[in-house]
């Protein structure tokens, strides 16, 4: 006789839908990152052209996307809008993601009275609202692009920064580190060579999100008229002008950059999530 | 009289990959009384877990069964899944080896215990609780009213056993099993354990099954005994006539590896356990048997029960066996000092307020002075807690201690920077967890080369020379170096710690329980590796461990520690056969020994 246990099912679906996640996840990450960077060159119409007789027009053959109050054609302009958002949100989250990670590293490998100060810094930080900031600050400032990364760059860094450190805490003490001490081994050697091998995938996952968050960051600025300056649009404030003369209806004004934004959010969430499922699995 | 527990030509194979499956344990047979207490012995992969598991059903998904394993009659492969669930803790009871993992932190005791009890039994809540309050007086527990409403982590290690064990019997079971039940305890509590459980399948009659792989504690505490190699039966009967005489090639070799007070040398058994894939044909244990011949490889071999235990193989071993225990002649050794440790005090601070501020905790080690002698091996025994792991950390400069370390006359803490490191590199470590101290992401030949690397002046060609070089004087193939440290065994991993402490060039190393998370036969190649490798480097150990045994094979000279201190310290065959502290005396007394070899 013979008797098969068979795999709870739960847990097939769940390594299925790990998978299933972080697919789903870079495949629309991907899309997200073709409609910025590449589909700007191949759909070669001046997004600030204006065709007065076709203002306000729904999607047709001649105008995909239709055209806003104005008599630009939205597709141009949804596709420009995404080039000048990602332009800021990446280098932006890039930039917050170095700030928080060699934050992280000095406030977990330095002296104790160090590691406080940096502690107490970060409390600060963590205890103001980041969007009021965002804004008092982008009030003062020019808002040009390098301006807007140098901003959210140093808006978004400190929950790596504490994440990166009480890493570095728990992980220091560990025998291999102790061993590579033993042996002569510096901070920024264990730092290089242990600490930050080790915690690479906490790195990675967080870094997906940490775009997802900026580009997000970038489309509120925008919204509220302190991120990206016109004539140049971007997503946010598309959105704003759609939501101006929402009364008439403009559903393909709204909907192309709302969902662009929520996919953005979405495609790093979801591939943040898968790869952190996928690492889970193998440890 | 029908047994508790009969299991015929039981088979299992766990799913791997691919939709294949490999055979873990295979035409398993055991018989268990009434009362009786069985130890169900092997080294890790030998399927000795595996075989206590299926007969609570509770293999991993995937697992094929075939054969019978009755409980008390009833065939449990065959039973339904609700069937299972009224077996489990009313029939059988399970201990696992780690107690913490297994209770519900967030939970009393009262209420886990009352809980096993109430789910088969039904009854009110103050029933149950009554129940709990007997339970945990009969294991033991002093003034168990007053701790029915304590949670798990307010108990220690071996309370905790205890706890287990109350709620394995809260439904009085027929059966018990015992899965590694005094792993990773403190030797003198381990002890307790044990005759805990012996008390109880007395008072109670009931069989108990206890897997584990320390045959001390099998010597001690078992009626009979159940030998597993590489998923087969290879010996089984009364543990006294195992003892006496093991028939079997393997149990022979396995006696030979443990380490026992007073020993000269330990008995290696050449090989490693071979993977589920790649096992042999026929005898299993053939290919690192010294009693093969060219017949073992031909089908495995029958069970041969005249006399004595019953043993598989094609020829078990008769009287005069190896005389393995020859006696302690340990000559005392007049050693140049090496490393001098004086008045050696630390202390950890306690938890402080959010801008510095912490209070002093007691030292967890006190003014303690010792010398090490170059060529010396030192040995420091204590349980945990008593601050043996501190003091090696001290010596290693890992902890800040007030007092001096000394090395070839100069103190370490007056020395600062490249002059401090130099210094350091001297003492080298080889922890006790062998997956712990290798980084998962470094190969293996990163690992060894890393103390190359820090001291720099080196071509990547003379540093891959130099690791093959110590790779081999550990004993390992220089293909080794590319692997990743998930892809070696645990033996295997700690000689790698050693090559890597080798690679720094040192002149003492501290071995921070090197051996205890080890098989038998590993440990024993381990100690005689370290042994052979101090004369060859003309290394000084500091050995710090709670198994005396190991430490009396291994050791020039000893030193107690409880609480922080230095009770006793001595030549090792001095303390051992006139322990002065009652301390000492007490450790000896629970240091698991073979006492076969002083009938």
């Amino acid at each position: 006789m013979s008797n098969t246990i068979a795999a709870s099912p739960s847990k097939l679906l769940g390594r299925a839908l790990s998978h299933g996640t972080l697919s789903t996840g870079l495949i629309l990450g991907g899309l997200i990152l073709f409609v910025g960077f590449v589909a700007p060159f191949i759909y070669h119409v001046d997004p600030f052209a204006i065709h007065p007789d076709h203002a306000l027009e729904a999607p047709s053959l001649a105008f995909p996307f239709g055209t806003d109050e104005l008599g630009r054609d939205n597709l141009a302009l949804v596709l420009s809008g995404g080039l000048a958002t990602l332009i800021v949100a990446i280098p932006a989250a890039i930039l917050s993601f170095v700030i928080g990670v060699a934050y992280g590293l000095i406030s977990g490998l330095g002296p104790g009275w160090l590691d406080k100060l940096l502690m107490r810094v970060l409390d600060v930080f963590l205890a103001l609202p980041s969007l009021i900031v965002l804004l008092f600050f982008a009030s003062l400032v020019p808002q040009t692009n390098f301006n807007l990364v140098l901003l959210l760059g140093f808006i978004a860094w400190p929950s790596l920064a504490r994440l990166v450190r009480n890493e570095v805490l728990a992980q220091r003490g560990r025998d291999f580190v102790l061993a590579a001490e033993q042996s002569g081994a510096g901070r920024i050697y264990i730092a290089r060579v242990h600490l930050l091998r080790i915690i690479a995938p906490i790195l990675v996952v967080n870094g997906t999100f940490m775009v997802g968050d900026s580009i997000l960051a970038i489309s509120a600025l925008s919204f509220l008229g302190l991120g990206v300056q016109p004539p140049q649009e971007s997503w946010g404030s598309l959105l704003e002008e759609a939501l101006d003369i929402v009364a008439l209806n403009p559903w393909w004004l709204i909907l192309p950059p709302g969902l662009l934004v929520f996919g953005s959010l979405l495609a790093a969430s979801l591939t943040g999530q898968g790869l952190l499922r996928l690492w889970g699995d193998k440890r | 009289m029908t047994a508790v527990l009969e299991i015929r030509d039981l088979c299992i194979s766990l799913p791997r990959g691919g939709g294949k499956t490999i055979s873990i344990l295979d035409h398993f047979n055991l018989t268990l009384a009434p009362g009786e207490m069985m130890a169900l012995v092997g080294e890790s992969g030998s399927g000795k877990t595996i075989a206590a598991l299926a007969v609570m059903r509770l293999l991993p998904p995937g697992a094929v069964v075939t054969g019978e394993i009755l409980l008390d009659g009833e065939d449990v492969v065959k039973a339904s899944e609700a069937r299972m669930r009224q077996l489990r803790g009313k029939s059988v009871g399970m201990v696992f080896q780690n107690p913490l993992s297994a209770l519900n932190p967030t939970r009393t005791v009262a209420a886990q215990i009352g809980e096993a009890w109430r789910v088969h039994k039904g009854g009110t809540a103050a029933q149950a609780r009554a129940r709990a309050l007997e339970l945990l007086g009969e294991v033991g527990i002093p003034d168990p009213a007053a701790r029915l409403d304590d949670y798990p982590h307010q108990f220690s290690g071996g309370m905790r056993q205890r706890v287990m064990i109350a709620c394995a019997l809260a439904c009085s079971p027929k059966l018990l099993i015992a899965d590694e039940p005094s792993t990773g305890l403190d030797p003198l509590i381990a002890k307790q354990i044990m005759t805990l459980i012996e008390t109880l399948r007395r008072d109670r009659d009931m069989g108990v099954l206890f897997v584990t792989h320390d045959l001390s504690v099998v010597e001690e505490h078992a009626e009979s005994v159940h030998v597993l190699y590489a998923g087969r039966s290879v010996e089984w009967g009364k543990a006294r006539e195992f003892f006496a005489q093991p028939r079997h090639p393997y149990s022979e070799a396995l006696l030979g590896a443990v380490a026992r007070l007073g020993q000269a040398r330990l008995q290696n058994i050449p090989g490693y356990l071979p993977e589920p894939e790649a096992r042999a044909a026929g005898c299993r244990f053939a290919p690192r048997c010294g009693y093969a011949k060219a017949d073992c490889a031909q089908g495995y071999p029958l069970a041969v029960t005249t006399g004595g235990t019953a043993a598989c193989c094609l020829y078990p071993l008769s009287a005069g066996r190896a005389a393995y225990a020859e006696p302690l002649d340990k000559p005392v050794q007049k050693f140049m000092p090496q490393l001098e440790v004086e008045d050696l005090t630390v202390s950890y601070n306690g938890v402080g307020g959010w801008l510095g501020g912490s209070k002093k905790l007691p030292p967890s080690l006190a003014e303690v002075s010792f010398t090490l002698g170059r060529g010396e091996c030192l040995g420091i025994v204590g349980e945990s807690g008593s601050g043996k792991s501190t003091l090696g950390r001290a010596v290693l400069q890992m902890v800040g201690y007030e007092g001096a370390v000394r090395l070839n006359g100069v103190a370490l803490n007056s020395l600062r920077g490249a002059e401090h490191r130099a210094a350091r590199r001297k003492i080298q470590v080889v922890f006790q967890d062998p997956r712990e101290s290798m980084n998962p992401r470094l190969s293996i030949g990163d690992v060894i080369a890393e103390p190359l690397c820090l001291k720099g002046g080196m071509t990547a060609a003379a540093r891959q020379a130099k690791v093959a070089e110590l790779l081999a004087s550990v004993g390992l193939n220089a293909e080794i170096a590319s692997r990743m440290p998930g892809a070696v065994s645990g033996g295997q991993a700690q000689r790698i710690a050693i090559a890597r402490a080798l690679a720094a060039e040192p002149e003492i190393i501290v071995l921070d329980e090197p051996t205890s998370a080890l098989d038998v036969s590993t440990q024993a190649m381990l100690l005689n590796l370290m042994k052979d490798l101090a004369f060859k480097h003309a290394l000084s150990y500091i050995l710090i461990s709670h198994d005396f045994a190991v430490v009396s094979y291994m050791a020039d000279r000893i030193a107690v520690l409880n609480a922080g201190k230095v009770v006793e310290m001595n030549d090792t065959a001095h303390l051992i056969s006139s322990p002065r502290h009652a301390y000492t005396r007490a450790l000896i007394a629970a240091a698991p020994q073979l006492r076969t070899s002083h009938r």
